[in-house]
């Protein structure tokens, strides 16, 4: 029976160019490790991709979020250093409480680079929900799931290495880098 | 920087192998194909037709939500998040058990397959932690590379979360029907309505400006004399440094002042954050930095990088169980496109916050939030919503 009779409309239309990655050699292991990474990086590629657009969209509130943050933190720490007590408590709950505007703006933003790493699984769901790996000496086994999810983070790995080499991803990193300069101090770690 | 970096590696994987032991199970077949066999076939409520069209996680006959209602749902939720915070979270466990009527369709299955009633509770709840969840973990790990960690009020915190991650669905996981998950998801909206409620009354908004004002003067008065004095304390005291690990008491210096913590405090409170993220599917990550700013009085600077700590391996946990046991089926294309409306509504905050005051969005939040933990507290625990909608 063909399983891709039961998937919805718009993964039918994407099967065939999505499974022909899973049939290069004939090894079914290495195809199915080969086309996993394949659509690992597909979706780690366009996620960063949307995340950047959302990011460069909505910089200047980022900017004023984390800026608000970055001053009250930094103002707590001149009165811990100062030993003012009562104007560190206070600049730490302004900073409390202008982290938690930051950190929800980046959540939603997360939100930009994670969306098509589930519309791949889904896709999976579809073709491999069978699929186990059982791991040796023990009762567990891996899925499809853990499959995609390793082949990801090895994915995102060699991305990051090669981001700056990519011309649209090498002005974004800039950007990032210079975003990190520029809005939060530089201190160099005592704690080695 | 590099021992620092392998300590914090080896501690991280030595608490995921712990934790993930301690989770993981035999795989076994899968528990939705299981639970969808021993139910009643027919087209009656809480019945299951094999040859009606799939829905809902591929369940015959389940709510068929079309995409385009996931997408705005997401954006709202996405608009939430980024104008206000922490109620986008709530919202999006709301659009899961009413907007696309998956705890109604549940709730038929309550007396002819409690197993699949049970099943499709963990699944929204899943659902929930997931599309909140993996988020704060990016977030969280952007703050860690800014900030700074305290190891062993990171490791307190962590191991109190796995304890919670791990007892949470081992005292709850197949034996919560979905009523009493919307009773108790309306008792955690009440909660943040009145968190909500408070910051935007005289005296929450009083305390705000006190803090504001005493932060102001100290500025005023003391910023070129802190930067010399900064200056003085050296590279050395500005950073986090140890002196003494306890059982009641772990004492740090930072920028020249001592605290310390009783590490009972993270335990408890990473063990109580990751269970009501465990049970209810929201929370969880923002909750460590206001907890141990305000509980334990230490900087946000260093909270925040530790606090990433707990986030990072309590989201591994959970990524590792669902990698190696096939516990708690979700549906992806469901996250997926929620995911899509919360990138958009992410857009949209930042856009529409230039025209409505935060004060009013708040109150706005306030009369949603009453509302839907009426309605979900009376239907959770009365059978029925005393208020329409819900």
């Amino acid at each position: 029976m063909d399983d891709a009779m039961y998937m919805p409309f718009f993964y039918r239309l994407l099967d065939p160019y999505l499974i022909w990655f899973y049939r290069i050699t004939g090894a079914a292991l290495v195809d199915f490790l080969i086309g996993t990474l394949w659509l690992a990086s597909l979706a780690l590629v366009i996620g960063e991709f949307t995340i950047s657009l959302a990011f460069l969209a909505t910089k200047p509130r980022i900017d004023r979020a984390t800026g608000e943050a970055i001053k009250y933190q930094d103002l707590s720490l001149q009165a811990l250093a100062c030993g003012d007590q009562k104007a560190y408590a206070a600049a730490n709950k302004l900073a409390n409480d202008a982290f938690g505007k930051s950190f929800f703006m980046q959540v939603a933003l997360s939100a930009a680079f994670l969306w098509p790493a589930f519309f791949a699984l889904a896709w999976m769901q579809c073709r491999f929900s069978e699929i186990e790996f059982p791991l040796p000496y023990t009762v567990y086994s891996l899925g499809y799931t853990g499959v995609f999810i390793l082949l990801y983070v090895g994915a995102y790995l060699l991305f990051k290495r090669l981001k700056p080499k990519l011309p649209y991803f090498r002005r974004i990193q800039t950007i990032l880098n210079d975003y990190g300069r520029d809005t939060w101090r530089q201190e160099d770690s005592a704690l080695t | 920087m590099k021992k620092r970096r392998l300590l914090f590696l080896g501690c991280t994987i030595f608490l995921v192998a712990l934790a993930t032991l301690v989770l993981a199970c035999p795989s076994m077949a899968d528990k939705l194909q299981e639970a969808i066999a021993k139910t009643p076939q027919g087209e009656g409520p809480g019945m299951i037709n094999p040859s009606a069209p799939p829905g809902f996680m591929g369940i015959p006959g389940a709510p068929r939500i079309f995409w385009l209602w996931t997408v705005l749902w997401g954006i709202w939720v996405g608009w939430i998040f980024s104008s206000v915070g922490a109620f986008g979270g709530i919202m999006a466990g709301v659009g899961h058990i009413t907007v696309f009527g998956l705890a109604d369709y549940g709730k038929t299955f309550k007396n002819t397959s409690p197993e699949l009633n049970k099943l499709l509770t963990d699944s929204i709840r899943v659902c929930n932690q997931y599309l909140v969840g993996l988020s704060s973990l990016i977030s969280s790990v952007t703050y860690y590379r800014m900030g700074r960690l305290v190891l062993p009020l990171g490791l307190f915190l962590a191991g109190g979360g796995i304890l919670g991650a791990y007892l949470i669905p081992v005292l709850t996981a197949g034996k919560i029907n979905l009523s009493m998950y919307v009773g108790y998801f309306g008792l955690v909206v009440f909660a943040v309505a009145f968190v909500l409620f408070y910051e935007t009354t005289p005296k929450g908004q009083e305390r705000k400006k006190a803090a504001k004002a005493a932060a102001q003067a100290f500025e005023a008065a003391h910023i070129k004399k802190t930067l010399a004095d900064q200056d003085k304390l050296g590279e050395w005291a500005r950073g986090v440094h140890v002196k003494h690990w306890g059982l009641t008491r772990v004492v740090f210096t930072f920028y020249g002042s001592e605290f310390s913590f009783n590490p009972l405090w993270p335990v408890l409170g990473g063990f109580a954050i990751a269970a009501i993220s465990a049970f209810i599917g929201v929370g969880g990550g923002f909750l460590y930095v206001p907890f141990l700013t305000s509980v334990a009085g230490l900087p946000m600077f260093i909270v925040a990088g530790t606090s990433a700590l707990a986030v990072l391996v309590s989201m591994i946990t959970s990524i590792f169980t669902f990698m190696f046991v096939k516990s708690v089926p979700i549906d992806p294309v469901l996250v997926g496109t929620e995911l899509v409306g919360i990138f958009i509504g992410s857009i949209l905050g930042p856009i529409t916050s230039k025209y409505i005051p935060e004060i009013w969005l708040k109150r706005l939040f306030v009369v949603l939030a009453v509302y839907v933990g009426v309605g979900y507290l009376t239907k959770g625990f009365l059978g029925y919503s005393v208020v329409p909608g819900m």
